[in-house]
């Protein structure tokens, strides 16, 4: 009939649909209900026969292309799944018809992988629309009117979860394996296109919360989590992810105000937004013509040599910088920047913040509180061991997602503990908890774990995963951090061990900053985890070096001048045999970790160099998206390096002075109800009059102004005489 | 007999367009004597006087606006921020790490001698 090219092959279309409509269809006798076919059990083997030797033998979509047009889970899957009546328990037939139809919705629902060198022609035709395809299939599970959908999958899990785990066959933990995959694909099911007409509201991660709250999927995952390494083994992985798609990049701190604080807090929020956005318009009238658009003003800016720039527009007559303004604005050339290949600067999941309903939100945060009192330590103990053991189970990504979700809940934790402290009137009485809830993952095996993701990333230059695993110190810093001031006497113990155990070792310190150096051009999110972690390890590391006047970290020592030293010292005795030698290196090897006396100020020396301020300085960059304590920690380390280690001359350059005046002076700089305002206006006065002084003193900085300094004039320019040569006998 | 020539142009000198030369910012162009940093040595410490505590905005506006009109002299096209990224930039080199140095070493010496 039609010209148009078929995009899937006619007989495969005719096979799945004659399939489809043998499972059964709505009866004509008993009200409009569904009836199913005579063989419908068959069918469904056929159709997961289908799925599995044709779509995924043959990497194609095809069949999963024709399902979604001939209707098959909202016509006969959900249906055959809501029919199971919940006073229906032993029936085996019912129970065998859901399991089939659990392992149809699993691959139909799985989720697309990012198109890669396996992917075909095929897939570019038929993912657009599947994908389409699933936000619907979601869409009908979440909202189905018998709102039996869900807690149906899970029964069908629960004969299986009730044998012991010794017990189990392998299709036992095949079955519950499925129903949690059904879960991490239903959570992870994102609208792929939202438009004004189709908002995707009824997916959205609210919808999802609430419908797997009343069907009660949040208690499996309960039982699941809390059960891990007794009742369950391998299934740690697909719990971890479900949970990871249902909380990720929730923000946590307004899941944890009650509905009055929020409708408070909106008000105010509500309020600062309005008056900013009028200081915005009155900044933007101050500069706008008060004449015509056609009223033609011309004024040029004189030079010393005479010479001149021409300006046009009434606004260039408002004062000189004004008039240097629109001269550069006038100017089209730009800069080529280099093109991203690798793709470091896109955006990732972490990078998404997002705020969920108040129904949602208080079930969440019940699901969240009680995680944290049962699920917490057996799912992430279980986790990191087989981390540890590199399990075949686990994913590069799986890996990423442990971090992410041990810094969400260690950071919820947090917040939970603050606002109970601040429900609480009177703090004496109030029984504390102890930080045991969450010692799973403050152990030294995890932080060993930690570490040597840290480092692995960091030397692959993996920045992605790189960010959860510096999200998750930051919040293990915190942690600590809270724990040494709690009431309890153990908790301080607990605390203090781990700090020693964070601060020993000089190869952790110094990853630190070699991470806080290694930004060129990461998106803004990983700059905040990168700042934030250093801010937070550096405050901690010389708090607790100036409480202890010993201290001390196992450093590699220096080989080579080891070597050195043994060479003079056997120069006398020559022709040592060579075997002795070879005994005496492998010592030597041994020997290169050792302990020495820690030395605060000589680490935060490393912290003075340019590349550490211009990470600082490319994060105050984006002053107009930073909040006060974002502020805060950006001029609290210019001022570590400016004021306390008056390394003056890091911080003379003229693009700082620009950008710094800019902040405050500019046409769109920070308004003047920014509560960090004030802190930048003291620094940049300070800043000012020192650089003043400075070109006064030394007029070749007027030059070195436009560098970056070379080491060799830089205690020159900073003192005004050459470093003494060291002598050393 | 001519105008067949003519629409020929055999005769006609053959002219041959240059491309235009873009002007880019290099260190021949950052060391030059009257444009350049040299300039900038030359003028900026007679040229500005500064007022010190108590006028920080006054003084920093001044300070960039000097910078701004000499990077402009410097390089038509671009914008301060970009120019100052280019010469910085360009400060890396093997060539202006020297010329840096002895500026200053010249101002050392000179500075030494006023103090004898």
């Amino acid at each position: 009939l039609s010209k148009i090219p078929e995009t899937v092959d006619p007989m495969i279309r005719a096979h799945i649909l004659s399939l489809c409509s043998a499972l059964g269809g709505t009866s004509t006798v008993e009200d409009g209900g569904y009836s199913l076919g005579d063989d419908a059990l068959a069918c469904l083997k056929d159709l997961k026969k289908w799925l599995k030797l044709y779509d995924q033998k043959m990497n194609r979509f095809d069949v999963a292309r024709c399902m979604a047009e001939a209707n098959l889970v909202k016509g006969d899957l959900l249906e055959i799944l809501s029919a199971w009546e919940e006073d229906e328990i032993e029936d085996r037939i019912k129970q065998r018809l859901a399991l089939g139809c659990i392992e149809l919705l699993v691959p139909l629902t799985w989720p697309f992988e990012r198109y890669n060198e396996q992917t075909t022609v095929n897939h570019h035709r038929h993912i657009p629309v599947l994908q389409f395809a699933q936000a619907g299939y979601k869409k009908a599970i979440l909202q189905h009117p018998s709102k039996r959908i869900l807690s149906n999958v899970v029964r069908v899990a629960l004969p299986s979860v009730a044998v012991p785990p010794n017990e189990r066959t392998e299709r036992d933990e095949g079955i519950i394996k499925l129903v949690l995959y059904f879960f991490r694909n239903l959570v992870m099911i994102e609208h792929p296109m939202i438009t004004e007409t189709d908002t995707g509201e009824e997916i959205s991660r609210s919808a999802t919360i609430e419908a797997l709250e009343e069907q009660n999927v949040l208690h499996f995952l309960l039982v699941v989590s809390s059960g891990m390494g007794i009742e369950f083994n391998t299934q740690d992985v697909v719990a971890m992810e479900v949970i990871y798609h249902l909380v990720k990049s929730v923000d946590i701190e307004k899941m944890f105000l009650t509905d009055e604080q929020e409708s408070q807090k909106q008000g105010q929020d509500l309020t600062t937004l309005l008056k900013l956005e009028d200081e915005m318009k009155r900044a933007s009238i101050r500069g706008a013509s008060t004449r015509h658009n056609r009223f033609g003003t011309t004024v040029w800016i004189e030079r010393d040599d005479k010479t001149r720039s021409f300006v046009s527009g009434q606004g260039a007559l408002l004062g000189k910088s004004t008039g240097l303004v629109k001269m550069d604005a006038s100017k089209k050339w730009r800069k080529p920047g280099g093109a991203d290949t690798k793709g470091v600067s896109r955006k990732t999941e972490h990078d998404m913040s997002l705020t969920i309903e108040r129904c949602a939100k208080a079930k969440l945060r019940e699901f969240v509180g009680e995680f944290l009192d049962a699920g917490f330590n057996p799912l992430f103990g279980h986790l990191r061991r087989a981390i540890d053991r590199d399990a075949q189970r686990l994913l590069e990504s799986n890996q990423q997602q442990y971090f992410y979700l041990i810094a969400w809940f260690l950071k919820a934790e947090r917040m939970r503990r603050k606002t109970l402290a601040a429900g609480s009137k009177d703090p004496a009485t109030s029984d504390f908890e102890s930080f045991g809830l969450v010692a799973s993952v403050l152990n030294q095996e995890s932080l060993i774990t930690l570490n040597r993701r840290m480092t692995d990333w960091f030397d692959t230059r993996q920045w992605t995963p790189l960010q959860s695993a510096m999200r998750c110190f930051t919040q293990i810093l915190l942690t600590v951090q809270d724990m040494a001031v709690s009431p309890l006497e153990d908790d301080q113990e607990i605390a203090e061990n781990i700090q020693n155990r964070l601060f020993y070792e000089e190869v952790t310190l110094d990853l630190v900053v070699m991470i806080l150096r290694a930004y060129t051009k990461q998106p803004f999110g990983w700059l905040d985890d990168c700042t934030e972690m250093v801010h937070v390890h550096l405050k901690m590391l010389e708090r607790f070096s100036k409480q202890h006047e010993h201290m001390f970290v196992r450093s590699r020592k220096r080989a080579r001048a080891q070597r050195k030293k043994n060479a003079t010292v056997e120069d006398g005795a020559e022709g040592v045999p060579e075997e002795e030698e070879g005994e005496e290196i492998a010592e030597l090897s041994k020997a290169t970790m050792r302990e020495r006396a820690f030395n605060y100020s000589r680490f935060e020396q490393k912290f003075l160099t340019q590349s550490c301020v211009d990470t600082f300085l490319a994060f105050i960059g984006n002053y107009k998206e930073l909040n006060y304590s974002q502020m805060k920690r950006a001029i609290i380390f210019f001022h570590r390096v400016f004021v306390k280690r008056e390394q003056e001359v890091l911080m003379f350059r003229i693009d700082i002075v620009e950008l710094f005046n800019r902040i405050l002076q500019g046409p769109d700089g920070l308004p003047n109800s920014h509560p960090a305002r004030k802190e930048m206006d003291q620094f940049f006065k300070h800043y000012m009059r020192k650089l003043v002084k400075m070109l006064e003193k030394r007029p070749e900085l007027y030059v070195e102004l436009l560098f970056t300094k070379v080491n060799s004039t830089m205690h020159y320019l900073q003192f005004g005489y050459d470093k003494q040569a060291q002598v050393s006998k | 007999k001519d105008g067949a020539k003519d629409n020929l142009g055999l005769d006609e000198e053959v002219k041959i367009k240059r491309k235009r030369v873009n002007v880019k910012l290099d260190e021949t162009r950052l060391l030059r004597e009257d444009i350049g940093i040299p300039k900038l040595r030359r003028e900026a410490p007679k040229r500005l006087r500064f007022k010190g505590k108590g006028h920080e905005y006054r003084d920093a506006a001044k300070l960039l606006s000097y910078y701004q009109l000499w990077a402009d002299d410097l390089y038509k096209k671009a914008r301060f921020r970009d120019t100052l990224q280019i010469i910085e930039k360009l400060g890396h080199s093997r060539r202006m790490k020297m010329e840096r140095e002895s500026w200053v070493m010249d101002n050392k010496k000179k500075a030494g001698s006023n103090t004898q």
